[in-house]
């Protein structure tokens, strides 16, 4: 068997497993695991271009954004169907990406950092001020995909967008273009003098991290029914960074465990209001000073620890995988 | 055998602030052609000019006839231009091996070619072979450098840019990273080499260049510059 189709047999298998949870838990319950999987796919998306492409955007809510203001404005105005929708959106947020990435990319850093804020900071407003066409914060109502905002689908929907997403990324990271990429972020002149277009392969990481962004936006703005620039404040950037941090950045799996596992603790913080922020801000604080492999890195140790006291089960707690 | 030429070239990193102002070199093919100079001179700003980094104010950079110097590193190395800067300039976290076919790059589609390469950098460089499984940021700074070099070598450049070879390293090393230059000049390899180390420039070198704060102050053989060595140290150490 090839190791893809080992890995699409592991996918379906965790497909299986998490298919019955909507039967066991609330509809609310059930949401959460819906905006937990959203935030999967946006924060395995950043990681692939800030963790292994070093390339620290701050725009990548925004593309989440434009993906669901163009799906939504498409079906609103030209009356197309909803998936040609989220595709049309797929698509202008990979031209808006190869646009940004072209003006920003040569950029280092904190320059990269700021271009990209405020980008993100304009198209906010942009959609903030032409409610005419946007309905700006009053917000535009939006088509629900299965015609029902009963969250049982879009779950069954979710968890297969997500994992066929970390898929993608994982058969990308492990290929060619991810050992591109970690050599870019590792040293870029050093790569350029091997003879790589280092630009053009940034570039690449930049619209498929967006593209990526704008199916997760897509889908979930059909889902919600309703959409509004408050989703593309700073705020939302900020969550997908402090899910990244906490997990393990640069590692595959540390988005998929701290964007799960920030957003459940932040709806069991939700009545604490925006103070939950300041704690996430702590968090993130701690782990990057105290403990930067994250929860990835926790899991691992508590493994090994497992490992040492139980030899037994050495082969399921610290299976020979390829993290990086 | 590549032949590079350099017409009043001037290039800076800060606008208005020339690092190099009016630079002419010429590298015959198939020589080691030196470049020395104090610090500051211009001498690594001279590569990276020509390597694509920078691009020049004025004058032009030529590859056997060809104008190069507004083209990007990536077009320049696929013109057979190898650069090895200063330092290590390798991927400390992949392994020796990986490093190699990362420097492989260009030529990634011919495997055989690639596997050909790689066995003739381990026959160059037996030490990178009994590490080719090691990440290199377990390596010697004198196998690093070894590895840095063995690495622009597997895509058998045409011209090899090589920036202070002997940089930090154990005079024992630097005496083998020498004799490669030698023996790579001796497969039809043009080399232009930029060197604070004189004497070890002077001895390998067919012809020198003098550089300081810009432009070309002395130029000649091996044997011009042998002869002048004490008055060559003097100026490079106390600027002429």
């Amino acid at each position: 068997m090839s190791p893809l189709a080992r890995r699409i047999g592991w996918a379906l298998a965790a497909y299986a497993a998490l298919a019955g949870l909507p039967l066991v838990v609330s509809d609310y319950h059930t949401h959460v695991f819906i905006i937990s999987l959203y935030y999967v796919i946006l924060a395995a998306s950043w990681n692939l271009l800030a963790g292994y492409a070093g390339q620290f955007s701050l725009a990548h809510h925004t593309f989440a954004g434009v993906g669901a203001y163009t799906s939504a404005l498409l079906c609103l105005y030209a009356r197309v169907p909803i998936l040609v929708g989220i595709a049309a959106g797929v698509v202008v947020a990979g031209i808006v990406g190869y646009g940004l990435g072209t003006l920003c990319l040569r950029m280092r850093a904190i320059y990269l950092a700021l271009a990209t804020w405020a980008f993100a900071e304009s198209v906010r407003l942009l959609i903030a001020v032409e409610y005419p066409i946007t309905r700006g914060d009053l917000g535009l109502k939006t088509g629900f995909l299965f015609g029902t905002p009963h969250p049982t689908p879009y779950y069954y929907l979710f968890l297969g967008l997500t994992l066929a997403s970390l898929l993608a990324i994982w058969q990308l990271v492990h290929s060619r273009v991810g050992a591109y990429l970690r050599a870019i972020r590792d040293d870029e002149e050093a790569a350029a003098v091997m003879g790589l277009d280092t630009f053009k392969w940034k570039r690449v990481a930049f619209v498929v991290s967006a593209a990526f962004a704008a199916v997760a936006g897509g889908f979930q703005g059909h889902y919600i029914g309703l959409l509004s620039p408050t989703p593309m404040k700073f705020n939302e950037m900020a969550i997908i960074i402090i899910m990244v941090i906490a997990g393990g950045f640069r590692t595959f799996s540390g988005p998929v465990l701290g964007a799960v596992f920030i957003e459940l603790l932040s709806e069991e913080l939700r009545a604490w209001g925006e103070v939950r922020m300041v704690l996430f801000a702590i968090l993130v604080l701690v782990v990057a000073r105290a403990y930067p492999a994250g929860l990835v890195g926790f899991c691992r140790a508590a493994g090994r620890r497992l490992t040492r006291s139980m030899p037994g089960l050495a082969p399921i707690l610290t299976p020979q995988r390829r993290e990086d | 055998m590549a032949s590079l030429e350099l017409e009043h070239i001037a290039a800076g990193y800060v606008e208005g602030i020339d690092i190099l102002s009016d630079i002419s070199v010429r590298v015959a093919p198939g020589s080691i052609t030196g470049v020395i100079g104090p610090n500051g001179a211009g001498k690594s700003t001279l590569l990276r000019t020509i390597f694509g980094f920078l691009h020049p104010r004025r004058g032009r950079v030529t590859l056997d006839g060809q104008e190069i110097h507004s083209l990007a590193p990536y077009a320049i190395k696929r013109l057979g231009i190898s650069y090895v800067p200063q330092g290590a300039n390798i991927f400390p976290q992949l392994t020796v091996e990986e490093n190699l076919q990362l420097g492989a790059w260009v030529i990634r589609h011919d495997r055989d070619r690639v596997s050909a390469r790689l066995e003739n950098a381990y026959e160059a460089f037996p030490r990178l072979r009994e590490r080719r499984r090691r990440r290199a940021t377990t390596l010697s700074g004198g196998e690093a450098k070894m590895l840095s070099l063995a690495k622009e070598l597997v895509t058998e450049p045409q011209l090899l840019l090589v920036d202070e070879p002997s940089a930090g390293l154990a005079p024992r090393i630097v005496e083998q990273v020498y004799a490669r230059l030698l023996a790579v000049r001796e497969q039809g390899v043009t080399i232009l080499l930029v060197d604070q180390n004189i004497n070890k420039a002077v001895a390998v070198s067919d012809y020198l260049y003098m550089i300081e704060r810009g432009e070309v102050r002395r130029e000649g053989t091996r044997r011009e510059f042998a002869d002048q060595l004490r008055e060559i140290v003097r100026d490079s150490l106390l600027g002429a």
